[in-house]
């Protein structure tokens, strides 16, 4: 059995029992997902080449008609409002869950555990009556309504509405103006990249801000009333309220991936960061949120793709003039029943959803993502010294 | 007997790199026998080879006269104490220690009285029924070797057990381990990297680097006559001196010529003739600092030369000195010098820096090296990493967030 | 230091409030006597009163636990064993393994959706409970298998070197040290499909038949059907009490299961002999 001759049986023996564990293992899961995953997924590509039937089922031959129709002026702007209802849901989401999850891991141990109770709390809930929460509380009748849509007569000038609008066009000017300093200071192209993107980013919200005031406004003198809400605008059924009910659905997707990382964050490097100077906000955005850099990954992940794919918060929020790409979907398959379209629609959306981070996840495995914590209080250190004296971070400590 | 525990040839290769390589030695029946080394050089390797982990890639393993090589872990007599413990945190220390005779399937009463015993020789009794989360590293490593003794093995490997233990629990532990092998008797596989550990418990050492073993030998042999300057420079500190025989002066003892010390005279056991390169050894505590030339009591044999002092570091029980000697304080030798002090505050003729000494060993103190790599030099501590790195545990080098961390709580 | 975490504190009891009020809202509502949620007109039971007398809300209750106990026994299966292959074996076929789980776990319920839907009138399934069933079991393999991976990673592999090196041969070692460690993994990740499963609306609405519906469906076609139902709210009190106790239950269930000294204490000041017995 030791000799050379014993060898190459045991190791065959073994390497038959080895593949024939890892077969038996694997093989349950494996064929359930091909048949219930990747078979279906593949359905959904073919269908979109074939023809509809009169019937509403599936026509026999192929054809291209389905992608023709896909491309007529009524769905750009249904995928347009998709994309951008559920990229500003999701930076709203980790823009809030951000000093969300820095005050969680920033709380004693025995209250973290409450806290994250409370955010997960809602969350237990069914999806479903969060959003039909929603419903009671924006409906015309609603409480919520009828005090936005009160005529507060000529007191109401200035009404609340535009105190907020104009907070954050003020807002997303001191972050343009902090974007660029931060564009400037920058050393990577990455860095710049990314503050101009977000420049960019912010410039757009406010002008939309800025679009919906002036919209706000004009229907409001038109009635000759000043309400916060201009009478006979509903706060249902519009992309304000798909947008609400977004990022209070799927905040705690955000909150709970960030306030993870968060945990791990060591805080010690935010004292650091204060020590060589820098100020709390500029500590926080360069130091704090590359801190929790695989946090935000997730959160990006676990919000933006239900997002893109939401069906009942369209559906029950959004009213026939705020479609997204989820409700049509269902629209076409089953009171339509069209088939062929649906598939090409969810075939679409599909992409949309797997390409990129797949492009995302082969571009990163290669290489690694960008400076390390230690690296930025470094760079922080030595850009921020230049304006700064030591003094100041020891008065500020003192005061607070 | 010699043969209890025979390595012959054994090979591991990880991909490209060569884990263990070549190595053959014996283990006597009932030896405490180490395995030195830095990390990486092979010696959890060759342990979990023995254990059944790994198999070799060539070689084979005899445990009392019977191939083992091939052999599953659960068929071989052999236990193993693992270096973060590996207790069942689900079962109670009981049940740990009793998991191995059930699975033998023994009768109650046996189990019963074997556990009890092991309870006792580890001095845990009453504990049986915590949980491994609730006991110390200290009360974790005793249940682990409690444990694996229990199964009466033919060997019981050690895998750097002591290296999650804090520095007193570890000088605790030694003695506690040297207790239990006098009692059970049992052969002793002791994977370290810490020499001192090495030193005080085995009666062998296998010293390992790069896959290959380099010495064994009893501890204060490989400590007095290191065959290597990795032994020399990994067992403790030393200095090294390159230079040629010149001159047989006896039948033991030659002259060899090194840069800057002229003649150095030096014990010549392995008769080495002239005109051959050699590497010298000289412990640092061999050596002795005094202010005046000491005289020549011992007719040639001492080497005597007047040097500067570099550095000094008062360590309580000694004092350790830098001194140099060449041309300029940038091109010359520098050695290390131990130095035990008596009455160290009555001493008049305390030695300071930059002061001229005479530095002074007897040729009974060099040992010629059979062999010499020039990266073992850097395993040497250098005088400015010891002014950082007085205690015995180096402490890890403080991030910059701790530093600024204190800086805060001020 | 101080004045960053009094500013973001601020956010999040802001947005703690964000969360609750619309649930407050919606609890009080269930008591209002007001047909249509509006102002406060006199607290009532009616609405509880007429939920209880709702025979197809009892059935639907009744489907939708039948299905997610299938779905939680299939998936806990398929899950623990896909986390267990994944674990144990490297290579392109476990690559591609938890690609898969992965992909699914990411993919938006809708795509889940419509494409079993379409799965299912390709092959000619007519749409049932047994639909229901298989989709969900689907999506909560890649739940319990992550969840039970989450538990794997954090597995020291020492301890299976360990139980073989004392003598257990590999199947005596998963049921003995690997099994009894990956529970609570598996529990948790069995919860996690229970509740997602009992929770699922998008995927059971495309894939359930005619009589299949489950409470989540019912609950979407009365909300259609007749907007602002108070029975609605009524119902959705009710759903969250049941969440809300069950969470509780769970979380003082592994609070008592918790290693505490007393037990153990108590078990080690018995006599010799005695503890023996009292052992397992």
């Amino acid at each position: 059995m030791t000799d050379a001759a014993g060898r190459p049986r045991m190791g065959l023996w073994r390497r038959i029992r080895h593949h024939g564990g890892e077969l038996a293992l694997t093989a349950p899961s494996f064929l359930w997902m091909t048949f219930f995953f990747v078979v279906p997924t593949a359905i959904v590509f073919m269908l979109t080449f074939r023809p509809t039937a009169v019937d509403g089922g599936i026509g026999t031959g192929w054809t291209l008609e389905t992608w023709k129709t896909i491309s007529n002026p009524n769905y750009p702007s249904i995928v347009w409002r998709t994309i951008w209802l559920s990229v500003v849901a999701t930076a709203l989401s980790i823009g809030i869950a951000l000093p969300c999850a820095f005050a969680m891991a920033r709380t004693s141990a025995k209250w973290r555990s409450v806290l994250v109770g409370l955010v997960i709390l809602p969350f237990w809930t069914s999806f479903l009556i969060r959003v039909f929460a929603w419903k009671n509380l924006l409906h015309p009748q609603a409480a919520l309504a009828r005090a936005l849509h009160t005529d507060l007569g000529a007191a109401g000038f200035l009404a609340l509405q535009d105190v907020m609008l104009f907070a954050l066009l003020f807002g997303a000017g001191c972050l343009s103006v902090f974007l660029l300093n931060s564009w400037r200071m920058s050393s990577t192209a990455r860095g710049k990249a990314a503050c101009a993107a977000l420049l960019a980013a912010t410039v757009a919200g406010a002008l939309w801000c800025a679009k919906l005031w002036i919209a706000f406004a004009s229907a409001r003198i038109g009635a000759g009333v000043c309400s916060i809400v201009p009478p006979g605008a509903p706060l249902l059924y519009n992309s304000l309220a798909i947008l609400v009910v977004m990022v209070y659905t799927y905040l705690p997707f955000a909150i709970l991936p960030l306030y993870a990382a968060a945990e791990k964050f060591d805080f010690a490097l935010l004292e650091a960061a204060l020590d060589l100077g820098a100020r709390p906000v500029r500590a926080f955005v360069n130091v704090f949120v590359p801190g929790v850099k695989a946090g935000i990954y997730s959160a990006v992940l676990m919000v933006l793709i239900p997002a893109l794919g939401s069906y009942v918060i369209p559906d029950m929020v959004g009213g026939p003039d705020a479609e997204m790409i989820g409700s049509k979907i269902y629209q076409r398959a089953i009171p339509d029943r069209n088939l062929p379209h649906a598939s090409a629609l969810s075939a679409l959306l599909m992409l949309g959803v797997l390409v990129p981070p797949g492009i995302a996840w082969l571009v990163f495995r290669r290489r690694h993502i960008g400076a390390t914590e230690t690296d930025v209080v470094r760079s922080l250190g030595s850009s921020s010294n230049m304006g700064n004296s030591g003094g100041r971070r020891r008065r500020e400590g003192g005061a607070s | 007997m010699d043969d209890f525990l025979v390595f012959k040839g054994v090979t591991k290769r990880f991909g490209a790199m060569t884990a263990v390589d070549d190595v053959t030695f014996n283990v006597k029946r009932g030896e405490f026998f180490s395995l030195l080394g830095p990390s990486g050089c092979g010696k959890t390797t060759l342990l979990r080879m023995l254990a059944g982990f790994e198999r070799p890639d060539a070689g084979r393993i005899f445990l009392d006269g019977k191939d083992v090589t091939a052999m599953p872990p659960d068929k071989r007599r052999v236990n193993t104490v693992f270096q973060n413990y590996a207790l069942f945190p689900h079962l109670t220390l009981w049940d740990n220690i009793a998991f191995g005779l059930r699975l033998q399937r023994r009768p109650k009463d046996e189990i019963e009285e074997r556990v009890r015993r092991m309870l006792r020789l580890i001095q845990m009794e009453g504990q049986e029924w915590k949980k491994p989360t609730q006991i110390s590293g200290g009360q974790k490593q005793r249940v682990a070797i409690a444990r694996a003794l229990v199964l009466e093995p033919q060997v019981l490997l050690l895998d750097e057990p002591l290296a999650a233990l804090d520095l007193k629990l570890r000088q605790h532990m030694q003695i506690e381990l040297d207790r239990i092998h006098d009692q059970v008797g049992i052969t002793f596989l002791y994977v370290t990297h810490d020499q001192g550990e090495a030193m005080s418990l085995s009666d062998r050492i296998a010293v390992m680097n790069r896959g290959k073993v380099e010495q064994i030998d009893k501890p204060a042999a490989l400590y007095e006559a290191p065959r290597s300057s990795f032994v020399a420079a990994f067992i403790g500190d030393t200095n090294f001196f390159e230079g040629t025989v010149t001159k047989l002066v006896d039948e033991n003892y030659c002259r060899v010529s090194v840069e800057d010390f002229g003649e150095i005279v030096c014990f010549n056991d392995k008769h080495i003739k002239a005109g051959a390169k050699v590497y010298l050894s000289v412990r640092p505590e061999k050596m002795h600092l005094t202010h005046e030339k000491p005289a020549d009591l011992h007719g040639g044999k001492v080497n005597v030369y007047e040097c500067t002092v570099d550095q000094k570091i008062y360590q309580g029980a000694y004092t350790r000195f830098w001194v140099w000697r060449g041309a300029s304080k940038d091109d010359c030798w520098e050695l290390s010098v131990m130095q035990v002090h008596n009455r160290y505050l009555l001493d008049q003729q305390e030695i300071g820096w930059d002061e001229k000494v005479w530095l002074s060993w007897h040729a009974d103190d060099g040992f010629m090296l059979e062999s010499y790599a020039e990266q073992d030099e850097a395993m040497l501590p250098h005088p400015t990493e010891e002014a950082s790195d007085a205690g015995a545990a180096p402490a890890p080098a403080p991030a910059p967030a701790g530093a600024a961390d204190a800086e805060a709580a001020k | 230091m101080k004045r960053m975490e009094r500013r973001s504190r601020g956010v999040f009891w802001t947005i703690l409030l964000f969360f609750y009020v619309p649930i407050v809202v919606l609890v009080v509502n269930s008591f209002n006597t007001d047909r249509y949620c509006g102002p406060w007109k006199g607290f009532t039971f009616k609405w509880y009163d007429r939920l209880f007398h709702d025979h197809e809300i009892w059935q639907a209750l009744g489907n939708t636990i039948e299905v997610a106990v299938g779905a939680t026994v299939a998936s806990v299966v398929l899950g623990t064993l896909a986390a267990l292959a994944i674990s144990k074996f490297k290579g392109k076929i476990q690559g591609a393994h938890y690609g898969l789980l992965y992909t699914h776990l990411v993919l938006p319920d809708i795509l889940m959706g419509i494409s079993l839907l379409l799965f299912f009138i390709s092959i000619g399934l007519e749409l049932s409970l047994l639909t229901v069933f298989l989709a969900h079991t689907t999506f909560c393999v890649s739940y319990v298998a992550m969840a039970v991976l989450g538990r794997l990673e954090d597995f020291d592999g020492a301890l299976l070197e360990a139980s073989r090196d004392l003598g257990a041969n590999p199947w005596q070692t998963f049921w003995k040290v690997q099994f009894p460690l990956l529970l609570p993994g598996i529990a948790a990740g069995g919860m996690l499909a229970f509740t997602l499963s009992i929770d699922d609306f998008v995927i059971t609405f495309f894939v359930n038949g005619a009589g299949a519906e489950t409470l989540p469906v019912k609950v979407y076609g009365m909300i259609k059907r007749s907007p602002n139902l108070p029975e609605i709210n009524a119902l959705s009190t009710l759903m969250m009490l049941v969440t809300v106790l069950a969470v509780v239950a769970s979380r003082m269930m592994q609070r008592s299961r918790n290693p505490s000294a007393k037990p153990a204490a108590a078990a080690a000041a018995l006599p010799e002999g005695q503890g023996g017995r009292i052992r397992r």
